[in-house]
C-alpha cells in the first residue's frame, strides 16, 4: 500500500470569521475532524483519535492537514495587497471528487454553456490558443494568456468584454484565478477555489476573492459568486465516471483543454489520486 | 455528461456542458471552442434506433424484433425514478408486471405504469393514466404513483408494505 501523496496537503477546513469556542465537526479525507477556538485565541483542529493536526490560518480561512506538511501553505501575496475588498464567499458541498471541482474550474469553454450570458454567450464560443506549463521552481500549474468575450465578467463590469485569465494550482485541490479588472487596468482580481475533500467523491468548496471594488455590496458580490458556482454543480453531480480519470479513456481532449491535461498530467506525477481513477474505465 | 442533460436544436443534440453537437448518425458536428475545426468522423456517439408512437418515446436495445406496444385508451402523466427494483414495484403493487407494464389500481383509478430497469436497484417509471382522466384524477393518480413508489424503495430498504 503507498502512502497517499495528498496527506501532507494542506486543506481549507472552515471560515476564519466563523471559528468559535464551542467548534464545528467536519471532515477530511473520510476522517472526521473537529475545528474550535483554542482557549488562547488560536486555530485548534483535532483528528478522528482526538490528535491534534497541523493548523494555519490564511486567505480568510482555517487550514490544515492530516498529515506532516512538508511546505508553508502556497503564498498569495495579492491576498496583502492595500485596497482589496477580501470577501469569504462561504461553502457549497458538491456531491463530486475535489480533483473534478479544480478541474472544472480550469475550463473556459463550458462558459457560454453553463454561465450562459454571465461569464460566456453564443456565438462567442471560441477559445483562442493560450498558454500552459508545469512550472517546476514552483511545482505549479499555470496557464497564461487566456482569453474570453464574457457578456458580464464580473459584479463591476458593465456590459460584455474580452476578460483575459490566469489560472493556477499550487496544491491540488487549490487553484486561483486572475482575472482582468475593469476598474483598475492593470491589476487583476484573484478569485480562489478552496476544495476540501470530504471523500473521494465528495466536497466542501470555499470560494474566496480579493477584489478591487469597493462600489458593490458584499451581499452582490457573494451572491454573483454563489450563483456561478450553484450553476457549476449541476455539472459536477452528474459527471460520469465519478473520479477524475488520470489516464487516457474515452474522453477526447482538444486545445481548449490544455489546462485540464497538464493538472491531470501534474496530479499522477506526484501521485495525488485521492479522487482520481487510474486505470480507464 | 450525459447528452440527455443537453438540448435539441434543429436536428442537433448538444451536450449542456460544452455545447459539442451530434447530428442523428452519432458524428460530432460542431466543437464551439473551435469553431473553424471540421470535427474528425472519429468523435461520435452510440446511436439507438427510436420510435415515437402514443406519446412515449421508445429505443430498443439492439436489434428492434417488433414495433413497440399500441398504448391505446392511456396517455403519458409524468414520469420518476424509482430506487428499487420491478421486484419491489410488484410487491408493492400486488401485481405482477407483463410485457414491462404494471397495473395498479387505486381508489377505482387504474394506472399504467411503464417499467424500464436502469441496473439492478433502479426503475424508470413511466405512468400513464386514462386518456378522458379530467385534471383532478391526474393529480390523484401522481399521488398514487408517488406512495407506490415510496412503498417499493420500502420493500427495497428491508421495511414491510404498508
Amino acid at each position: 500500500m503507498t502512502r497517499n501523496a495528498m496527506i501532507d496537503e494542506w486543506y481549507p477546513v472552515g471560515l476564519a470569521s466563523q471559528l468559535d469556542a464551542h467548534g464545528r465537526g467536519t471532515a477530511l479525507m473520510g476522517e472526521p475532524i473537529e475545528v474550535r477556538c483554542g482557549e488562547d485565541g488560536t486555530a485548534k483542529v483535532t483528528g478522528g483519535n482526538g490528535r491534534v493536526l497541523p493548523t494555519c490560518i490564511r486567505y480568510g480561512h482555517v487550514w490544515s492537514s492530516l498529515g506532516d506538511p512538508k511546505k508553508p501553505l502556497f503564498a498569495i501575496p495579492e491576498a496583502d495587497q492595500p485596497g482589496r475588498r477580501l470577501v469569504d464567499v462561504g461553502v457549497v458541498r458538491v456531491r463530486c471528487s475535489p480533483l473534478r471541482a479544480v478541474e472544472n474550474f480550469l475550463d473556459i469553454a463550458h462558459f457560454p454553456f453553463v454561465h450562459t450570458d454571465i461569464l460566456g454567450s453564443e456565438p462567442h464560443t471560441e477559445v483562442q490558443n493560450y498558454k500552459v506549463e508545469i512550472r517546476e521552481d514552483e511545482d505549479e500549474v499555470w496557464a497564461t494568456q487566456v482569453k474570453f468575450y464574457q457578456p458580464q465578467a464580473a459584479k463591476s463590469a458593465e456590459g460584455g468584454i474580452t476578460t483575459e485569465y490566469m489560472y493556477r494550482v499550487p496544491a491540488p485541490t487549490c487553484s486561483i484565478l486572475y482575472k482582468t479588472c475593469p476598474p483598475h487596468p492593470g491589476e487583476w482580481d484573484v478569485i480562489t477555489l478552496f476544495v476540501q475533500p470530504l471523500a473521494e467523491d465528495l466536497c466542501d468548496v470555499w470560494p474566496w476573492m480579493a477584489l478591487f471594488d469597493d462600489e458593490t455590496p458584499m451581499t452582490d458580490l457573494i451572491h454573483f459568486q454563489q450563483t456561478i458556482f450553484v450553476q457549476d454543480r449541476s455539472i459536477l453531480e452528474n459527471q460520469i465516471p465519478r473520479l477524475l480519470p488520470l489516464d487516457p479513456g474515452m474522453e477526447i481532449p482538444t486545445r481548449a483543454d490544455l489546462t485540464s491535461v497538464a493538472y491531470r498530467r501534474w496530479l499522477k506525477r506526484h501521485g495525488y489520486t485521492y479522487g482520481a481513477q487510474l486505470v480507464a474505465q | 455528461m450525459r447528452l440527455s442533460h443537453g438540448f435539441v436544436r434543429g436536428e442537433t443534440l448538444s451536450c449542456i456542458y460544452h455545447g459539442w453537437g451530434y447530428a442523428q448518425e452519432g458524428n460530432c458536428l460542431r466543437i464551439p471552442a473551435h469553431p473553424a475545426l471540421t470535427p474528425p468522423d472519429t468523435i461520435r456517439v452510440a446511436t439507438q434506433h427510436v420510435e415515437d408512437g402514443d406519446g412515449v418515446i421508445w429505443i430498443s436495445a439492439g436489434e428492434a424484433a417488433a414495433p413497440p406496444p399500441r398504448l391505446d385508451g392511456v396517455a403519458p402523466l409524468r414520469s420518476m425514478m424509482v430506487e428499487a427494483n420491478v421486484a419491489a414495484l410488484e410487491a408493492a403493487a400486488g401485481a405482477k408486471a407483463a410485457g414491462g407494464l404494471l397495473d395498479h389500481s387505486n381508489d377505482g383509478l387504474t394506472l399504467r405504469l411503464l417499467l424500464a430497469p436502469d441496473g439492478e436497484a433502479r426503475t424508470l417509471m413511466h405512468v400513464l393514466v386514462g386518456e378522458d382522466a379530467n385534471p383532478t384524477e391526474r393529480i390523484a393518480a401522481s399521488r398514487a404513483a408517488e406512495t407506490l413508489r415510496r412503498a417499493a424503495e420500502r420493500i427495497r430498504s428491508g421495511g414491510a408494505v404498508q
